[in-house]
């Protein structure tokens, strides 16, 4: 209907206007992911993204809800996409993407950490005395509590398997590859075994489609 | 001879864990990838395929994009809330009356029953 005579319908107190044509949706511009970028610009394969998953549930545990391994890997693939991260020519795409992942969840616990300095600094200024406060190097309580947990979460998943729990409490004190053998009394082979058994739950842990 | 002593914060111990985990999946075949995610009962190589939810297509909404988290706790809780749940019948209360096990059928309207079959002569 030409546009005079919706005018002209309208002031007349017409009721029987009706739309009689309909903007069809563009089928081209269609939103894609960055994951889905990613794909198609061959910067991942598809098996680099499944992979990518199972790490970035890792790196989501902990965080508030509010922030899923969905976002901490779109967010990771947005930063190289639009180019604030480049990937380095000597490092493999997934690596550099995990890395990213990994910064953005620090990044994460910095901007909590300082919210909360800050709500305390303004307290000692509402009250009018000086900041004598001493720099509390300690981390946070809430997310040592939080730590606790995971780690409990990841213990849990390698309950029936002693030498994996082992590994994994080494890993914790920063022990390395040699060092855990030697403290576990453990052979190359019985380590390289749990390695792989340690793999294959992560990685069924971590394609799963449950929520984190 | 003193012994050292370090105290291992939590979020240090499971920042390391971390890494090292992500180590091992970085260094995971795609063969490892395919046998964990059929033990799963997914099939990656095929389009729609579960494993790729929240990678190809999104996963279903979550509450977190609709209610802010800190409502949420607050609504939790909420004492009143909990001490509703937590409330226990006074005495001499019944709660609902659950349907008992065997009820006898009723047949259905316009229905009578069959007359019983004499007995035929052969």
């Amino acid at each position: 209907m030409p546009i005079e005579n919706i005018f002209a319908a309208v002031s007349a107190g017409s009721r029987e206007l009706r739309i009689t044509h309909r903007m069809q949706p563009l089928a081209d511009a269609r939103v894609l992911r960055p994951t889905q970028v990613a794909l198609a610009l061959k910067l991942v394969t598809e098996m680099d993204l499944l992979r990518l998953k199972t790490i970035a549930r890792l790196h989501a545990r902990g965080l508030p809800p509010d922030m899923g391994w969905e976002d901490l890997l779109q967010e990771a693939l947005t930063r190289v996409l639009t180019g604030a991260r480049r990937i380095p020519e000597q490092i493999a795409p997934v690596a550099f993407i995990a890395g990213v992942m990994r910064s953005l969840r620090s990044e994460h616990w910095r901007r909590a950490g300082k919210a909360s300095k800050r709500y305390a600094a303004s307290d000692y200024r509402a009250r009018g005395t000086r900041e004598l406060a001493l720099k509390d190097t300690a981390p946070d309580p809430e997310r040592s509590l939080i730590a606790i947990e995971e780690l409990k979460a990841i213990e849990r998943l390698f309950a029936d398997d002693p030498i994996v729990l082992g590994i994994i409490d080494a890993l914790g004190e920063g022990l390395s590859a040699g060092q855990i053998r030697a403290a576990q009394g453990l052979s190359q082979t019985d380590y390289d075994s749990a390695r792989k058994r340690m793999r294959r739950c992560l990685l069924r842990e971590g394609l799963t489609c449950r929520p984190k | 001879m003193q012994t050292k002593v370090t105290q291992l914060f939590p979020e240090t111990a499971l920042e390391r864990v971390l890494e090292a985990l992500e180590r091992e999946l970085l260094e995971a075949t795609d063969a490892e990838i395919l046998e964990a995610a059929r033990d799963l009962g997914m099939k990656p190589e095929m389009k729609g395929s579960a494993a790729f939810l929240g990678l190809r297509y999104p996963s279903g909404p979550r509450r977190e994009e609709f209610f802010d988290p800190q409502w949420m706790l607050r609504v939790l809780n909420d004492p009143r809330r909990i001490s509703l749940a937590g409330r226990s019948l006074p005495p001499g209360a019944e709660g609902p009356r659950a349907p008992s096990a065997r009820r006898a059928r009723t047949r259905p309207a316009g229905r009578r029953p069959r007359p019983p079959k004499e007995p035929t002569e052969s």
